[in-house]
């Protein structure tokens, strides 16, 4: 597997999109209604490929053909897509999915109806196409991870000048920000001295960490996801664990969003099961906080509520849990019908995280400092 | 002195005024909320009784006006015929007496306690008088009086009498005739489900035919509600006939009074006078029953006779009373009067043929409102009236709610949680019970009192209109769906097209055999219009082909056929099917083609026809249309052969003099006629390709 994610020439790009359009046009032309197929989005369809060790989307299909209002709108909307990117490919430019969201508005019946809409729809052909959206020249309004620890990185600035930073030392407290494109046109993973990478949930506790100094004691850089991590975090995380093979540890929430977040890190998110590959982290491993440590630690704890039982009981049925380990989990954080955040290790302290917590816990996967 | 004798003397001399205090909550004056409605509630059903009776179309205008504390001044004022000078003192001073004995009929007057009670509790709480005025035509002045009310003798007492010109305060102009009354009273004024307004409403729902204005104004005169209730026909609501009573339902005490004042000298004679529905073969048979000699003289009959004799009138088979003593307010005036007060997209009404129960006639007419400004969650609003008069209080207890509760709205289209209760969704329904003598269950006369055959009426009525619902929000569904087909391949395909080719550099494919793979079907549409100019209600039905192949079918469709409407503009020609059912036979129509179809009706005004349905006969289905079932059209058209078969009957009889003499074997053919009938829908309306439908 290659480490840089494919990139195509402008005319690939163009033919890709051009070959959607001719499914349409050829099916027109032998009288029947347009389509375009598509691989079934949802996590019925995703499974395990041995060879690259991610998951990916299965062979399902599904075909969005011109017989219903709403799927004949769907097409209509991918052909302006489709010359909206022509467009900026020839002119150089680039837009926010956001901004797309906005120009539909010239596009009459071939208008989004949400954003959330026109978002899907990028992402549908790039599955199509097979295509990056950064080829599309379409770039995410989601704000990247900040990082902080030993590391240095090469990014390219806007006057196309490569600028050199290390992440403790030429940033401030709220530590590096990792931009949308962290590809390699874009951003060099330069040097470090560390010994493994610690991605957190939130921002309460990378904080704590940064200012208990942990990065710098356990020889570490910290990564704050900020919730469910966006596409560029996540890739830029599987790139330093290729180019540095330095282990990459979660420290998430115990509940079942949390699970979720590092389902996407390890083994790929479901939206994305394309471009698994580029995005997973296969090496990556959860820390805590696991159902087991509320009872090991006696941590405070919430009730579940019913929407977390009900994302838990799905979980139970995602391909992507279905390993003893979490399975395990799963049903002890049922069968207690509890969860707990990051911060409730506070109860002991402020220190009780970086002075007990984590030394254990990494122990315990054999990291040590 | 008997025991009983002496109880009711003694209770006469409870002054009337105690018994006023102790009663008033059945009176309707227990709260000071609930008094000022009922006051103008007496006054307003007075208002439209007499317009009814002197057939004028009622004008009544209710002023309430704030005076201190807890005292509103209250003034209606009608168009009315006016009272006699020497009619006034009866009028108001009646006092709890009955209407006439005999009188059985429909009023609304039957249903308070008079206007007697809004003088008496103006002056218990206030001390004051009331000010009547009122214009007969033939008088050249009118008569103003203060009246009280002598509650020791329970009669009026007049002061104050003059006559004068009477000049409208509003139009400057004097009145020719009309009644004011201004009193008042300790009430306060409350706004919203209970109030006067809500009174007025309702009451201006079932009274299409009357204007009524309402103005509230606070102490210092500025207004805090008002509204107004143009009439929406100059129809007067028919003249019921008076009839004598029926021997079902007769108590009796009744019956003991009746024979103690009798004149008739035989027992058969005296039942055939008076009561309804006892031909000679009737009478005979009742006091075979009741082992009376059919010689015997009705003053001399004894109690336990007369005990026998009720007991007869319950055994002995008897035609149903005469129902031309009921008046219903009829379908489309119902839509009017809804229309008149609620804004909404769809109204289906249904008027019942009139039944009989315990020898009471009454009629049920329901009429259901959906859509428009109507609020979509919380439960429907229900609006109960009895006779032409709306029932405020107690919705729960009575046995119109209890019926609308009994049925399952779900499957008609109506939010119903738990599968039985008040539906929710954007809805109104209206019950009317018009009946000769409605059972209430308490003096407050608040809620209607259980009874099997007034209770299956009701869930009857229920289920036509909601057989209207059903078929209105399968038709919105079924038109929605087709104008999303028709956006797709009118505007859709064509831009996917369009823009497909641009992109590609070639050339645009040719889209019709795409339409039809996506089409793939017969879509109708129909569209009911007013046309001004020629004053005639259309309807324009477009059949558009999107199949493979040819297509010939036969359209039909309804429309409101009656004595007044015609259908004067139909080009197409085709035949009348049925009552109220044309059809018309279409050219082959081509794949990809279309065809429209048109006709006009006079004798309607606009907006009196929103809704049709389309049929037709042919092979394979067309979206907007219903399958014509033959068997349901064959079930009509026999009925409707019956039916003028006995309008035959009748026609002759009348006209040989012999009406009112049916012979037993008329009647015995008359009663299977009736049966025939009911089991058959009765109004006509929403049956037709419907059957999976009936319950």
């Amino acid at each position: 597997m290659s480490d840089e994610a494919p990139r195509r020439s402008k005319d690939q790009v163009i033919d890709e999109l051009h070959n959607v359009a001719a499914e349409m046009h050829d099916r027109m032309q032998k009288g029947s209604p347009p389509r375009m197929t598509l691989p079934v989005r949802s996590k019925s369809n995703i499974s395990f490929d041995n060879r690259l060790g991610v998951f990916k989307y299965g062979k399902s299909k599904t075909i969005r053909d011109a017989t219903s209002l709403g799927s004949a709108r769907q097409l209509l909307r991918t052909l302006h897509i489709t010359e909206f990117i022509e467009e900026m490919i020839d002119s150089g430019k680039s837009s926010t999915l956001r901004e797309m969201y906005y120009i539909s508005e010239g596009w009459g019946h071939g208008k989004f109806g949400s954003q959330n809409e026109s978002n899907n729809l990028a992402e549908d052909l790039e599955i199509v196409t097979k295509c990056l959206r950064e080829d599309f020249k379409l770039r995410p309004e989601e704000d990247g991870a900040r990082i902080i620890g030993n590391i240095t990185l090469e990014e390219r600035n806007r006057r196309g000048e490569w600028m050199r930073i290390n992440c403790r030392d030429d940033v401030g407290d709220s530590g590096y920000g990792v931009p949308y494109n962290v590809e390699s046109e874009k951003l060099k993973l330069v040097d470090e001295d560390i010994d493994f990478v610690m991605a957190i949930e939130t921002g309460g506790m990378f904080d704590r960490l940064v200012e208990n100094g942990f990065d710098e004691e356990s020889r570490c850089a910290l990564i704050h996801l900020k919730g469910q991590p966006a596409r560029s975090t996540r890739r830029i995380m599987k790139r330093m664990s290729d180019e540095w093979k330095k282990p990459i540890v979660v420290f998430a929430d115990c509940d079942p969003w949390s699970f979720r977040i590092f389902a996407s890190i390890a083994y790929g998110a479901i939206k994305t099961a394309h471009i698994s590959e580029y995005l997973a982290t296969k090496e990556a491993s959860y820390l805590g906080i696991t159902a087991d440590d509320i009872l090991a630690y006696d941590l405070p704890s919430d009730d579940l509520t019913k929407q977390d039982v009900n994302a838990l009981t799905a979980e139970l049925s995602d391909p992507r849990f279905s390993t003893g380990w979490w399975q395990e989990q799963i049903g002890l954080m049922q069968e207690i019908g509890k969860k707990a955040e990051q911060q409730s290790l506070a109860k002991y302290g402020l220190d009780f995280v970086t002075d007990t917590y984590l030394p254990e816990k990494l122990a315990s996967m054999g990291i040590t400092y | 002195m008997s025991e009983a004798e002496e109880i009711s003397r003694k209770q006469k001399q409870v002054s009337i005024s105690e018994f006023f205090e102790k009663n008033k909550h059945f009176l309707g004056f227990d709260t000071l909320q609930r008094s000022i409605i009922t006051a103008v509630k007496e006054s307003v059903d007075n208002s439209l009784d007499a317009c009814e009776e002197a057939r004028i179309l009622p004008d009544i205008r209710v002023e309430i006006q704030r005076t201190q504390n807890d005292e509103l001044k209250l003034i209606t004022q009608d168009n009315g015929p006016g009272i006699p000078r020497d009619a006034i003192e009866n009028v108001f001073g009646k006092f709890l007496l009955g209407s006439r004995f005999h009188a059985i009929r429909q009023t609304r007057g039957q249903q308070g306690i008079g206007i007697t009670g809004v003088v008496m509790y103006s002056q218990l709480t206030t001390g004051s008088k009331t000010n009547v005025v009122s214009k007969i035509k033939k008088d050249s002045s009118a008569v103003i009086v203060e009246l009280g009310i002598d509650t020791k003798k329970n009669k009026a007492i007049k002061t104050g009498e003059r006559r004068e010109a009477w000049i409208d305060g509003l139009t400057s102009e004097e009145v020719v005739q009309g009644l004011r009354i201004e009193t008042v009273m300790k009430a306060k004024y409350q706004r919203g489900k209970k109030s006067v307004y809500q009174y007025l409403r309702m009451t201006s729902i079932v009274n299409p035919h009357a204007t009524i204005s309402l103005v509230v104004s606070d102490k210092n005169g500025d207004v805090i509600e008002q509204g107004k209730w143009i009439r929406t026909t100059n129809k007067l609501p028919r003249v019921v006939r008076e009839i004598r009573p029926h021997p079902k339902g007769v108590h009796l005490g009744t019956l003991q009074r009746l024979l103690r004042d009798a004149e008739e000298r035989r027992m058969t004679s005296f039942l055939q006078k008076n009561f309804s529905s006892v031909p000679p073969s009737a009478s005979k048979r009742i006091l075979g029953a009741a082992q009376i000699e059919e010689s015997r003289t009705p003053k001399r009959i004894r109690a336990e006779e007369s005990q026998q004799l009720v007991k007869a009138f319950q055994t002995v088979p008897l035609r149903d009373p005469p129902t031309d003593c009921l008046s219903p307010i009829e379908d489309l005036l119902i839509k009017k009067g809804l229309s008149k007060a609620i804004d909404s997209r769809f109204a289906s009404t249904v008027t019942r043929k009139p039944r009989a129960t315990q020898g009471n006639p009454f009629q049920i007419e329901v009429g259901l409102v959906f859509g428009g400004d109507l609020q979509t969650d919380g439960p429907i609003e229900i609006l109960r009236f009895a006779n032409r008069v709306p029932l405020m209080y107690q919705q729960g207890g009575c046995l119109l709610t209890k019926a609308l509760e009994s049925v399952n709205w779900k499957s008609y289209g109506l939010d119903q949680p738990g599968g039985n209760g008040i539906p929710k969704g954007p809805a109104a329904i209206l019950i009317h019970l018009a009946s000769t003598n409605v059972q209430f269950t308490s003096e407050a006369k608040e809620a209607v009192s259980y009874d099997e055959e007034v209770f299956d009426e009701i869930r009857k009525a229920m289920l036509e209109v909601g057989r209207g619902l059903k078929n209105h929000l399968k038709k919105s569904s079924q038109r929605k769906k087709a104008k999303e087909k028709f956006e797709l391949v009118n505007i859709i395909l064509p831009e996917i097209s369009k823009k497909s080719s641009e992109l590609l550099d070639r050339e645009e494919p040719d889209l019709s055999p795409v339409i039809t793979q996506i089409m793939n079907a017969v879509f109708l549409e129909e569209e009911l219009y007013w046309d001004k100019k020629e004053r005639l209600a259309m309807c324009c039905i477009t059949v558009h082909n999107y199949t493979a192949r040819a297509r010939a079918y036969t359209i039909l469709a309804k429309w409101p056929e009656g004595p007044d409407t015609s259908m004067s503009f139909n080009p197409t020609g085709g035949r009348k099917e049925a009552g109220g059912l044309w059809a018309w036979r279409l050219d082959t129509l081509n794949p990809g083609s279309s065809t429209v179809l048109e006709f006009g009706i006079s004798g309607l005004s606009k907006g009196d026809w929103n809704e049709t349905d389309v049929f037709f006969r042919g092979n394979g289905e067309i979206i907007g249309a219903t399958k014509m079932d033959e068997k349901l059209l064959d079930e009509q058209r026999k009925t409707e052969a019956l039916e003028a078969a006995m309008e035959e009957v009748r026609i002759r009889e009348e006209a040989s003099g012999v009406g009112n003499l049916i012979s037993d074997s008329e009647e015995g053919s008359k009663t299977s006629l009736d049966r025939s009938e009911e089991s058959l829908p009765t109004t006509g309306s929403e049956w037709f390709g419907l059957a999976g439908d009936n319950q």
